[in-house]
C-alpha cells in the first residue's frame, strides 16, 4: 500500500521483523487496491451504497447566496409593482424580521427584465450571463420557508429545522449514498459562513461524525490563503515521500505487533486501515484542488482572471473539479452579501457582478463536459426579499414566496415552476416548502425521503421530519 | 377540489390563492384537527374505540363507526357525522356539550367539500382527559426504574473475600458460565487509572514509584493521590460539562457569546475537586440563587453561578416569534434537567403524551411552567433577544456601579450635544451654498462636455470663494460611480440647462431635512435635561437616521466620506477654538469619571425568578391552542406527595428538593450509573440519560441499587463512590479477552474483562502536551477578552484554537456554531445536546492529524530533543525512555532492537545532527500515532 503511494521500495531489517507476526506486512494493500474492494470493506462507513431507486443525479453543487437575494428583482417579474409603486401593502404584513420599523410602501423592481434564450424566460439585468444560459435552468418561483431571520432560515434550508440541531442535507446525502471517491471527503463546503448557524449548517448532528461536511476555509478567508492547504492536515510539510513511507510502514509494523497480542478487537484493525486510507488521500487529493492547472480559456470562462469575479470563480471551478472526481455533495457560498435592507440597487448590483459570470461559466463548463446531466446544480438564498421597501431604498426578508433554481441532474430545463401572488409576497401556486425541496433533492439523488432515516434517542429521524412532498412536475 | 368563495371567507386565515392541496392541508390543520383533538379523540381513538370509531387517522375516519360510515356517499349534507354534531337526532356528539357554532360551521363546510384528509397529516393527538389525574396502568407503575431503590445484600461467592461490587459481578459471571480475567499488570493499571481520574498520563516518577512500591496498599495510595489532584476535577468536571451541554455561546442563529459562562465551568471543576455532595450540586444548578450562601454571605455567589446549568443552553435569539423562542428555551431547559438528573426524556411529551413512557403532556407543561416562571433573558422582546447576566455583588454595590455608568453616559451626551450644536452652526453657515458647491464640483469632475475637465479643485474654489477642502469632498461624493446611485440619478442625468435647478432642489431638500433633524436633537436634549441632576436613568438614545429614506441627507452628513460630516480628528480644524476648548474640557471630565468609576462587578450568566405564569397545556405544542391548566408540578408517576410549590415562586426550589429527596427513585441511580460508565466505558444501564422504556434495562439491577443506596448514605459523595469502584477487582482486571468470553459476551456486558477504550480528545491533546512538557496547568478564568465580540464571518466567530493554546482543553471557550475542528475530528459531540456518552470513531482524517499536523510533529520534535539532550548517547536507554514517556511502559528487547534499526536506517540527506534529530522525531511520532498510545488497556 504505502509502496504504491510513495513509489520507492524499502527493504530494511527493522521492517521485515514485523512480518514474523504473521499478518503479511502489506497484505492489506492488495485488498484496498481497487474501488470494489473499497466498497466491500465492511467497516467503511463511506462505502458507496445503492440508492432506493435509479437516481437522476449523482451529485449536488449547491450555490448558496447568503443574505437573501431579491427574487422579484431577478427572476420573478411583477407588473403590478410598477403600477402600484409607492402604494401601501394591500394586506396585513405577515410575521416579519423587522417589526420595529413600519413597512414602507410597495417598491418596483430596480432592474429591467428581458427574456432569455429560446425559452424566453425573463431574467433581470442583474444577471445578464445567467440569462444567456436560462434554457438550462429550472426556475422555482414558489419556495416557502419559516425562518424570517437569517439564522433560522439558514438552518432550515440546510437541516430542515431551526428549532433543533439536526443533520444537514449534505450529511444525509452521504449517509444515504456513501462516496465513490475514497480519496476525498464525500461532502465538501467551500468557504462556508461562520455566522447564522455556522458549522451547524454542514454538521452531521447525531449522524456519525464522518458524515459532517469538510470545510475548505471559511467565508472570511481569501482564496490565496486556501490554495496552500485547502483541507487541514492533508499536506506533509517536513518529510520526503520516502521518509514518510518508511515511517508509516514502521507504524503499521508496530500496530500489527500490538494487535497480535490483543485478540478480538476489530477497532485495532480498523485503525490500521484508517492510516492506509489517509495516506491515499494525502497523495491524491491535492491534485483535485489544483485549480491553477486549468486552461486559460477555462479560467476566463469562469472569470478567474478578473479580481471582481475571481473569488466565486475559484469556488465554482473547484466545485467542477470536485464534481468530476465524484465528490457527492459540494457547496459554494457567496457570503455574507445579499442582505440589502437599504441600498439595494448599489449592493445587489455589486453582488451580482461577482457571481453572474462564474455561475454561467460553471453551467456551460458542466454542459460541455457532459457532467450537467447527472450533476444537480442548485442556486438559492435563505429567503427572498419583500415587495415593500425598507429603510427607504432596501427590502426586508421574505420567506413566504421566493425563487431558487436548479439545473441539470434530472430537472426540466428552461422551465418555470410555481408562482407567487401578483406582488411577489406569498407563493400561491405549486408551493414548494423547504421540506418539499429537500424531498425533491433526495428524490433526484435516488432516495425516498421517508425511507432515509436514522434512529437516535429512541426515534427515527428524517431530513424532512414528518413532511415533504416531491415536486413531480419539475422532474425531466 | 377548488374551495368555494364562502369557504375561503369562512377560513379567513387562508390566503385565497393557495393551491387546492395546500388549502386542504391548512384547512384541516387549522380548523378540523383542533376540534378532533379537543372534542372527539379522547373517546374515538384506537385504544378506547368508543362506538367502534377511531378519529385519529384518515383510515379510521373512512372506516366509520360500528353503525356505519360517517359520510353519505351522494349527499354530504345527510351524513351521519353532521347528524350527530347537529344535536338534532338521537345520537348527540360530543356528549359533553354541543360544539361551538364556529366549529359546527367548519365541520359542515369540510364535510361538504368531501372531508379532505390530507396525506401525511399525521395522527390526531389524544390528550389527557380534562382536569383528571392521569390514570396509570399497573404495568406502568411497576416499571423497574420507578420502584424505590432497594437495599440488596451482595450475593455470597464461594471462597472469596471479594468486595461487594465484585460479588454482584461474580455471581452474574458464574450464572453466565464466564470467568473473570486475571488482574492487569501494574503498569497497565497505572496508565488506566491515571488517564481515568486525571485525563493525563502517569509521569516517569509516578511510574517508578508505583513499580517500586510493593505494599498491598500501593494502588489505594495511587487512587488517593489522583483523587486529591486538581487534575481530577478538570477531567471529571468535563464529564459533567458534557451532560450539561456546556458552551460559551448561544449557538443557533446568532451565536452570541455567553461572556460569563466560564464561571459555571470553574464551579463544576471545583465542585468535583472539593467533593461537593451531589445532592447539593443538583440543588445549586437548579435553584442555587434561591438558596442561602453556605458561607453566610449576603449574595450566594456559588449558587447564582451554578444556575448557569439552566442558562447556558442553545437559544435562537433572533427568532421573531418571541413566544415560540421562549417556549423553545423552556423546553431545552426541561430537556437537560430531566435527562441529566433523572434520566427521562420528558420533552417527548411537548406535543402529545409520551409515546413510550407514562408522561402525559400535562406533566410536561406542569414542569415547563417552572421555567416559564423563571427569567432567562434580560429582554426577550427585542429584535435580537438580550441575554441575562446577574451581578455577583450585593445590590447596593451594584447600584453604585450602575449610577457611575449613567454619569459616564450623561457626560458623553454632553459632548455629543456640543458637537451637534457646532455642526448646526456650521450647517447654517455653509448649507446655503450647497448649490454653489455642487455646480463647482461638477466643473471639476467633468460631468459634461461644457465643463473644463482638467479643472483643479483648489483653483475653482479660489475663483468662486469656496473652501477648497470642502469642494474636494463634494467632488469625491458627486463623481459618478460605475454602479449608478439611484438617488443621484436626477443630478447625473440633468441637462446642462437644468443643472442649477437640480442643484437647488437637492440643496433645498437637504436644508429642510436638516431643520427636522435639528428639532429632534433639541427635543432629545430637553429630555436628557429632565433626567438631571439625578441621572437615575441613562440618557435616551439618539434619534435614528434611516439611511435609505433620505440617502442624500444621510450620505452628506453622516457617512464618513460625506462632505458635511466632521470626524473627531477634524474637530480642532473645523470647530471654533471656543468649542474645541469646551470639548477638550468635557473630554477630560469624562476621562476622570471613567477613571473614578468602580470596575465592572463580577457577573454570571444565570437565571432569576420571573413573573408568575398561569400555564396551560399547549395542544400539539402550539401556544395558540390552549388546553387545560397545568399548575407547577413534576413527573406524576413518580408520586405527587410533595407539598404544592409556593405560588409566588417559580417552583425551582421545590423542583430541587424533589430531585434530591433520598427516596427519589432515579436521581441517585442515574448518577451512580454515569460514574460507573465513565470508569468502565459502559453503564450498568447503557443509556445513561434514558432510564425509560426506550432505554436499556440494567445488566446488574441489584448492583445499581446497592451503589445508589451507598451513594446516598455516604452523603452523596462522588469521591467515596470512586473509591468503592476503584477498589474492586473488576476495575483492576486485564483487558485480555478469552475466546469463550468473546463467544458468549462479545459486548462485555457481564464484565469478564476490562474494556479497552480510545482516549477522548481532551486526553489525547492534553496528554500529548503533558508528555513533551508543554502543558500549561494554570486553572480557571476566561481566555476571552471583554464581554463579547461578534463580527460576522470573521475569526471572532471561531473558537480559540486548542492546538496553539496550551491550557487544558476544558478551559478553552467553546463557540457552539464553530467548534474547533479538532473536537469534531475526535468525537467531542456538539455542545448543543446533552452528551451522555462520547462516540469513538476511527476515520482517515484522524490518521491524517497524526501523520501531518504541526501539533503532533511539534510534540515529537520536542520529545526527540529532550531524549537526545538528557541521556548520554545510549540508544537503548533512549528508546526505553521514549516508550516510558509515551506508552508508559518499558520497551522490550525486541522493540529496542527494531527501534534501533529504524533509527539507524532513517534516510536523510541533511547534516548529521539534523539527521539524528529527525530520525528520533519520526520515531517518537510513530509511538504517538500508534494504537498502543491512543487505546488504554
Amino acid at each position: 500500500m504505502y509502496k504504491e503511494l510513495f513509489r520507492k521500495p524499502v527493504n530494511r531489517r527493522g521492517l521485515l521483523r514485523g512480518a514474523a507476526y504473521g499478518f503479511g506486512l502489506f497484505g492489506l494493500s492488495d485488498l484496498l487496491g481497487d474501488k470494489t474492494a473499497f466498497a466491500a470493506t465492511a467497516q467503511n462507513p463511506m462505502a458507496p451504497r445503492a440508492p432506493h431507486f435509479t437516481p437522476r443525479a449523482k451529485r449536488v453543487i449547491f450555490l448558496f447566496m447568503h443574505g437573501g437575494p431579491s427574487s422579484i428583482d431577478i427572476f420573478d417579474p411583477k407588473p403590478r409593482l410598477y403600477r402600484d409603486h409607492g402604494k401601501p401593502l394591500p394586506f396585513k404584513r405577515p410575521l416579519a424580521f423587522d417589526d420595529e420599523h413600519p413597512a414602507g410602501p410597495l417598491m418596483k423592481p430596480l432592474w429591467d427584465f428581458h427574456p432569455g434564450g429560446e425559452s424566453g424566460i425573463p431574467v433581470s439585468d442583474l444577471f445578464p450571463h445567467l440569462r444567456d444560459v436560462v434554457d438550462e435552468l429550472c426556475i422555482i418561483r414558489s419556495m416557502v420557508g419559516e425562518g424570517v431571520d437569517h439564522g433560522a432560515a439558514l438552518l432550515q434550508t440546510f437541516t430542515g429545522t431551526s428549532t433543533f440541531t439536526r443533520p444537514s442535507m449534505g450529511s444525509w446525502t452521504i449517509y444515504g449514498l456513501g462516496s465513490e471517491n475514497e480519496n476525498l471527503p464525500g461532502f465538501i463546503t467551500i468557504k462556508p459562513t461562520l455566522s447564522h448557524g455556522g458549522a451547524k449548517n454542514w454538521s452531521s448532528a447525531f449522524l456519525p461524525g464522518i458524515y459532517q461536511g469538510t470545510a475548505i476555509g471559511h467565508a472570511g478567508l481569501e482564496i490565496e490563503t486556501l490554495r496552500a492547504e485547502p483541507i487541514e492536515y492533508l499536506i506533509q510539510k517536513e518529510l520526503t515521500g520516502e521518509q514518510q513511507r518508511y515511517e508509516l510502514e514502521m507504524l503499521e509494523n508496530i500496530n500489527r505487533r500490538h494487535a497480535a497480542m490483543r485478540r478480538y478487537d476489530p477497532e485495532l484493525e480498523a485503525r490500521i486501515q484508517s492510516f492506509e486510507l489517509a495516506a491515499r488521500m494525502q497523495v491524491e487529493a491535492p491534485e483535485a484542488f489544483n485549480v491553477e492547472s486549468e486552461s486559460q480559456a477555462t479560467k476566463k470562462l469562469y472569470g478567474l482572471d478578473d479580481p471582481v469575479t475571481a473569488d466565486f470563480a475559484w469556488q465554482c471551478l473547484l466545485a467542477r473539479r470536485l464534481a468530476e472526481r465524484d465528490v457527492r455533495y459540494i457547496q459554494c457560498t457567496h457570503s455574507y452579501k445579499w442582505d440589502q435592507h437599504t441600498n439595494l440597487f448599489s449592493l445587489h448590483s455589486q453582488n451580482a457582478l461577482e457571481v453572474d459570470r462564474p455561475i454561467a461559466g460553471l453551467i456551460r463548463d458542466l454542459k460541455s463536459r457532459d457532467l450537467l446531466k447527472d450533476t444537480l446544480v442548485i442556486w438559492a438564498g435563505e429567503f427572498g426579499r419583500t415587495p415593500v421597501s425598507e429603510g427607504g431604498d432596501g427590502r426586508d426578508h421574505n420567506p413566504y414566496g421566493y425563487t431558487i433554481w436548479m439545473a441539470g441532474g434530472g430537472v426540466k430545463a428552461g422551465f418555470v415552476y410555481g408562482a407567487t401572488d401578483d406582488i411577489g409576497y406569498h407563493a400561491v401556486e405549486d408551493r414548494m416548502h423547504i421540506h418539499d425541496f429537500h424531498a425533491t433533492v433526495l428524490h433526484l439523488l435516488g432516495m425516498d425521503h421517508e425511507k432515509l432515516t436514522h434512529r437516535f434517542s429512541g426515534r427515527d429521524f428524517r431530513l424532512t421530519d414528518v413532511a415533504g412532498v416531491v415536486a413531480e412536475k419539475i422532474l425531466a | 377540489m377548488a374551495p368555494n368563495p364562502s369557504l375561503a371567507l369562512l377560513f379567513g386565515l387562508l390566503s385565497p390563492l393557495l393551491p387546492a392541496q395546500e388549502v386542504d392541508r391548512e384547512l384541516f390543520e387549522k380548523s378540523i384537527r383542533p376540534i378532533l383533538v379537543e372534542r372527539c379523540v379522547a373517546c374515538h381513538n384506537p385504544a378506547v374505540l368508543e362506538g367502534g370509531l377511531d378519529l385519529t387517522s384518515a383510515e379510521g375516519f373512512a372506516k366509520g363507526a360500528t353503525t356505519g360510515p360517517l359520510l353519505h356517499p351522494e349527499a354530504p349534507e345527510r351524513s351521519r357525522l353532521l347528524a350527530a354534531i347537529s344535536y338534532e337526532e338521537r345520537v348527540k356528539m360530543p356528549p359533553d356539550g354541543r360544539l361551538e357554532p364556529e366549529a359546527l360551521d367548519a365541520l359542515r363546510a369540510w364535510v361538504e367539500m368531501g372531508a379532505p384528509w390530507p396525506n401525511n397529516a399525521g395522527p390526531v393527538a389524544v390528550s389527557a382527559p380534562s382536569n383528571a389525574t392521569p390514570a396509570f396502568t399497573e404495568e406502568q407503575r411497576s416499571y423497574w426504574a420507578f420502584q424505590p431503590i432497594g437495599d440488596p445484600t451482595p450475593p455470597a461467592v464461594a471462597g472469596s473475600s471479594a468486595s461487594a461490587i465484585d460479588r454482584f459481578l461474580l455471581a452474574k459471571l458464574e450464572a453466565e458460565g464466564l470467568e473473570p480475567a486475571p488482574p492487569a499488570g501494574k503498569l497497565t493499571l497505572l496508565r488506566r487509572v491515571t488517564y481515568d481520574l486525571t485525563g493525563l498520563p502517569p509521569t516517569e516518577d509516578e511510574i517508578r514509584n508505583f513499580v517500586s512500591d510493593d505494599s498491598p496498599s500501593a494502588f489505594e495510595a495511587v487512587v488517593e493521590r489522583l483523587l486529591a489532584s486538581p487534575r481530577y476535577g478538570e477531567r471529571w468536571g468535563r464529564h459533567w460539562l458534557d451532560v450539561a451541554r456546556y458552551a460559551d455561546s448561544t449557538g443557533n442563529d446568532e451565536d452570541h457569546r455567553y461572556p460569563h459562562a466560564w464561571r459555571y465551568r470553574d464551579y463544576v471543576i471545583r465542585a468535583f475537586n472539593e467533593d461537593l455532595p451531589y445532592d447539593r450540586f443538583v440543588q445549586e444548578q437548579v435553584a442555587g440563587d434561591l438558596l442561602p450562601a453556605e458561607d453566610g454571605g449576603e449574595v450566594n455567589v456559588r449558587g447564582i453561578v451554578a444556575t448557569g446549568f439552566l442558562a447556558l443552553g442553545p437559544k435562537a435569539l433572533a427568532q421573531q416569534d418571541k413566544k415560540r423562542m421562549l417556549y423553545d428555551v423552556y423546553d431545552e431547559q426541561l430537556d437537560v434537567v430531566s435527562k441529566a438528573f433523572f434520566g427521562l426524556t420528558v420533552t417527548c411529551a411537548r406535543c402529545h403524551d409520551h409515546k413510550f413512557d407514562p408522561i402525559p403532556t400535562r406533566d410536561y407543561y406542569s414542569m415547563v411552567s417552572i421555567f416559564a416562571r423563571t427569567q432567562s433573558f434580560a429582554d426577550a422582546t427585542t429584535h435580537v433577544a438580550k441575554l441575562l447576566s446577574r451581578p455577583l455583588v450585593p445590590e447596593s454595590t451594584y447600584e453604585i456601579y450602575r449610577r457611575a455608568q449613567n454619569r459616564i453616559l450623561h457626560k458623553k451626551a454632553d459632548i455629543q450635544q456640543v458637537v451637534d450644536q457646532a455642526l448646526a452652526r456650521r450647517n447654517e453657515q455653509l448649507l446655503p451654498e450647497t448649490e454653489a458647491y455642487m455646480l463647482a464640483a461638477e466643473r471639476v469632475y467633468g460631468g459634461s462636455e461644457d465643463t473644463d475637465a482638467d479643472a483643479d479643485a483648489e483653483a475653482v474654489a479660489n475663483s468662486l470663494g469656496l473652501e477648497p477642502d470642502l469642494l474636494e469632498s463634494w467632488v469625491a461624493y458627486l463623481t459618478p460611480r460605475d454602479i449608478p446611485r439611484p438617488h443621484m440619478l436626477a443630478w447625473r442625468e440633468a441637462s446642462p440647462g437644468a443643472r442649477s435647478e437640480q442643484a437647488r432642489a437637492y440643496g433645498e431638500q437637504d436644508r429642510a431635512r436638516v431643520a427636522v433633524w435639528n428639532v429632534s436633537i433639541e427635543e432629545r436634549w430637553s429630555e436628557i435635561l429632565s433626567l438631571r441632576p439625578e441621572m437615575e436613568e441613562p440618557p435616551p438614545r439618539r434619534p435614528e437616521v434611516l439611511e435609505g429614506t433620505d440617502r442624500f441627507f444621510y450620505d452628506v452628513h453622516f457617512h464618513e466620506d460625506g462632505p458635511m460630516a466632521v470626524s473627531e480628528e477634524a474637530y480642532e480644524d473645523v470647530f471654533s477654538a471656543e468649542t474645541f476648548t469646551r470639548l477638550r474640557s468635557l473630554g477630560e471630565q469624562l476621562e476622570a469619571l471613567e477613571k473614578a468609576a468602580p470596575p465592572t462587578p463580577p457577573m454570571a450568566t444565570a437565571v432569576a425568578e420571573g413573573e408568575p405564569v398561569l400555564q396551560k397545556v399547549f395542544l400539539r405544542g402550539d401556544y395558540r391552542s390552549l388546553g387545560e391548566d397545568a399548575p407547577v408540578g413534576f413527573v406524576s408517576i413518580l408520586g405527587d406527595d410533595h407539598p404544592p410549590p409556593d405560588p409566588s415562586g417559580s417552583g425551582r426550589l421545590e423542583l430541587a428538593q424533589w430531585l434530591t429527596d433520598p427516596e427519589h427513585p432515579l436521581t441517585a441511580r442515574v448518577m451512580v450509573n454515569r460514574v460507573w460508565q465513565w470508569h468502565f466505558g459502559e453503564g450498568l444501564v447503557r443509556t445513561p440519560s434514558n432510564f425509560g422504556k426506550m432505554g436499556e434495562a440494567p445488566s446488574h439491577p441489584d448492583l445499581l441499587d446497592f451503589l445508589a443506596r451507598r451513594f446516598v448514605e455516604s452523603g452523596w459523595s462522588v469521591k467515596d463512590l470512586h473509591r468503592r469502584i476503584l477498589r474492586s477487582s473488576a476495575y483492576r482486571m486485564s483487558s485480555d479477552i478469552t475466546p469463550e468470553a468473546y463467544a458468549r459476551d462479545p459486548e462485555n456486558r457481564f464484565l469478564s474483562h476490562f474494556s479497552r477504550r480510545r482516549l477522548a480528545v481532551e486526553e489525547l491533546r492534553d496528554g500529548l502536551l503533558a508528555i513533551d512538557g508543554s502543558l500549561d496547568l494554570s486553572m480557571g478564568g476566561t481566555l476571552d477578552d471583554g464581554v463579547g465580540t461578534d463580527l460576522e464571518n470573521s475569526n471572532e466567530r471561531l473558537s480559540l484554537d486548542p492546538l496553539t493554546i496550551h491550557r487544558r482543553l476544558v478551559y478553552l471557550p467553546l463557540r457552539r456554531a464553530n467548534l474547533p475542528t479538532l473536537l469534531g475530528l475526535f468525537d467531542f459531540g456538539d455542545a448543543v445536546n446533552s452528551v451522555a456518552k462520547r462516540a469513538s470513531t476511527n476515520v482517515p482524517p484522524q490518521a491524517l492529524f497524526m501523520m501531518n499536523s504541526d501539533f503532533v510533529a511539534e510534540r515529537a520534535g520536542n520529545l526527540a530533543a529532550s531524549l537526545l539532550e538528557e541521556t548520554d548517547g545510549d540508544v537503548a536507554q533512549r528508546i526505553d525512555r521514549a516508550y516510558l514517556t509515551i506508552l508508559n511502559r518499558y520497551a522490550t528487547a525486541e522493540e529496542i532492537e527494531s527501534g534501533g534499526d529504524y533509527l539507524e536506517q532513517f534516510v536523510h540527506d541533511g547534516p548529521g545532527d539534523l539527521a539524528v534529530h529527525d530520525a528520533w522525531k519520526s520515531f517518537c511520532k510513530i509511538l504517538i500515532a500508534s494504537n498502543e498510545f491512543i487505546y488504554v488497556d
